[in-house]
């Protein structure tokens, strides 16, 4: 049975935000973008200084959400209580509304891979992933989010689909599910997978938020197109048409455009948000008019 | 059917085998664990985030060093102090701590003998930006204390605070590197008299400040935890009330211990 779980100070909203980096701070601090929310890596606000300060800042009139990078779920040595405790620490100062995690391994014998690598699809990662995510529940005493990967290889000895292997952390543990929908896309067309299929293969009550952002292409020797989940770039038509896909069996969830490498201007992004604002408003008036009907 | 007679791995194996793949090149075994039909070459993928990752972190803490031996040969020293130091945990503000003494004794940078020092001075910029926040001690809580208590008692230093000794100009070098300023770089004297360092955060950035010898060793003795009577015996004329007053004063200490049991600090810093 999932732990009794505390609840949020600031829960975030069913409405579009902004992936917070470094270089953003003065921007927002000096223009107070109408963002709805916000979301930083827990990993970059570990120490003092001038990054908390300025989150400090911007926390005090928007909503954050930490995502961390660096936990290793899916480590088959157990978690790193000093990385727990760091979480936990920065969650207390920021008081988020709401706190996620990968379906990821990072770190093999006290090695930190700086990576999301990928986990066999196995019963047996299946059960260290639910330990997991249940020892960390328990420890900040709030429902996590897992977000589904992005990868590029897959395991011959893997035995369940990954939107089965999703749903069931979800399931046992009690925790909510980040639906990455480019990484959906990506992970789909690297795989030959049906990405509708996989959208249709998760529990719609446990979506608590979806992830957008671009991806790069990269022809390989044997000829083959891998999509590489980069955060480098706008999001494509074809992973806009997956995320109205996942509204229309999700209904409303809060949104976050990523973006990591090329960062552009903060307008840029406040592009992308209006553009996912939109395809929400369109699910909350369909959601009016069949409540009417 | 395809899958019969290979041993599954367990999830620690493939872990292992997956480390070894990305940090040594060896994917002989990692290559059995992919499904039929993906291309090995798709490894490459991880290696290279994971190198790049770690290679910024290195680049962001060691700017001057960057500059001082230029990007190629930074990322070819990067790469190769990754694969002897993966980072410990992904906490990668803290990563790099072991660069320097790398530097040091790398072959290729041997000419440059101040580059190690140079890195030295980095990562303690580096640990005072990023070290957490602390209340300081104030000197009215010391003044609070018997005489007998303040002369047995030993500071906490505040995060923050870093000591380094150099024989080169490591301050100088750091600075008109970073600011690319080439006359001063041209004006070094790389032949000075031994340079003690003092590395703060403060208010709003990190100062580098240069200490007279005997102070610095007071306050090095302070740091490691001496009492006052003993950093006292530490450095020779030492105007130790008012160099005392000026840390305080600072901030650089926050909690003063007298025992195992007792120790006098602000609130939370403790």
């Amino acid at each position: 049975m999932p732990p009794v779980i505390g609840s949020y100070a600031s829960p975030i909203p069913a409405k579009t935000g902004i992936g917070l980096r470094f270089q953003h701070h003065h921007a927002v601090i000096d223009a107070r973008p109408d963002v709805a929310w916000m979301e930083v890596h827990t990993e970059n606000y570990m120490g003092g200084g001038t990054p908390l300060r300025h989150l400090d800042a911007i926390r005090r009139d928007t909503p954050i959400s930490l995502h961390g990078v660096g936990l290793s779920l899916g480590s088959a040595e157990g978690l790193d209580p000093a990385h727990l405790q760091r979480i936990k620490q920065v969650a207390e100062r920021i008081e988020p509304g709401l706190m996620s995690e990968h379906i990821a391994w990072s770190v093999v014998d006290r090695n930190y891979l700086a990576d999301l690598l990928p986990l066999p699809m196995t019963e047996e990662a299946l059960e260290v992933v639910c330990r997991h995510v249940d020892q960390m529940q328990s420890y900040v005493n709030c429902r996590i989010l897992v977000e589904n990967p992005s990868t590029y290889v897959i395991f011959r000895h893997s035995t369940i689909p990954e939107w089965e292997f999703m749903a069931a952390v979800a399931a046992r543990t009690g925790c909510g599910i980040l639906c990455d929908v480019n990484n959906i896309y990506v992970s789909a067309q690297n795989h030959g997978w049906d990405a509708s299929a996989y959208l249709a293969g998760l529990p719609p009550t446990a979506i608590g938020e979806i992830h957008l952002a671009g991806h790069a292409v990269r022809q390989l020797p044997d000829g083959k197109i891998l999509r590489i989940d980069d955060h480098g770039s706008a999001v494509i038509p074809e992973v806009w048409a997956l995320y109205q896909e996942a509204l229309a069996r999700f209904g409303p969830v809060p949104t976050l455009i990523e973006w990591d490498n090329n960062i552009p201007p903060l307008e840029m992004l406040l592009t992308e948000v209006r553009r996912a604002a939109a395809f929400i408003s369109d699910v909350e008036r369909g959601v009016a008019y069949a409540d009417a009907a | 059917m395809l899958n019969a007679g290979l041993r599954m791995p367990t999830l620690l194996d493939l872990q292992r085998v997956m480390r070894a793949s990305i940090v040594q090149h060896d994917a002989s075994a990692m290559v059995e664990a992919l499904a039929v039909g993906v291309e090995p070459g798709r490894l490459d993928i991880y290696r290279n985030t994971i190198f790049s990752g770690l290679t910024r972190a290195l680049r962001l803490a060691f700017p001057a060093v960057e500059r001082l031996v230029g990007d190629d040969f930074f990322a070819g020293a990067a790469a190769a102090f990754i694969r002897e130091h993966l980072p410990g945990a992904a906490y990668l503000d803290h990563y790099g701590g072991e660069f320097p003494d790398f530097l040091s004794g790398f072959p290729p940078a041997a000419s440059l003998p101040y580059l190690g020092d140079v890195a030295k001075l980095e990562w303690a910029v580096n640990r005072a930006l990023h070290a957490p926040d602390k209340i300081p001690l104030d000197l009215s809580q010391l003044m609070g204390l018997s005489l007998e208590d303040q002369q047995r008692g030993s500071f906490r230093v505040h995060p923050s605070v870093g000591l380094l000794r150099s024989d080169f100009p490591v301050d100088e070098i750091w600075r008109a590197v970073l600011d690319a300023d080439d006359q001063a770089l041209a004006k070094l004297d790389l032949a000075t008299e031994p340079n003690f360092l003092l590395v703060e955060r403060g208010v709003s950035d990190v100062a580098v400040t240069r200490l007279q010898g005997p102070a610095w060793q007071f306050l090095d003795a302070l740091c490691r935890g001496e009492s006052l009577p003993s950093a006292i015996d530490c450095a020779t004329d030492v105007d130790a009330p008012s160099l005392l007053a000026e840390h305080l004063a600072s901030g650089r200490f926050i909690a003063f211990l007298l025992d195992a049991n007792g120790a006098v600090a602000p609130p939370e810093a403790a």
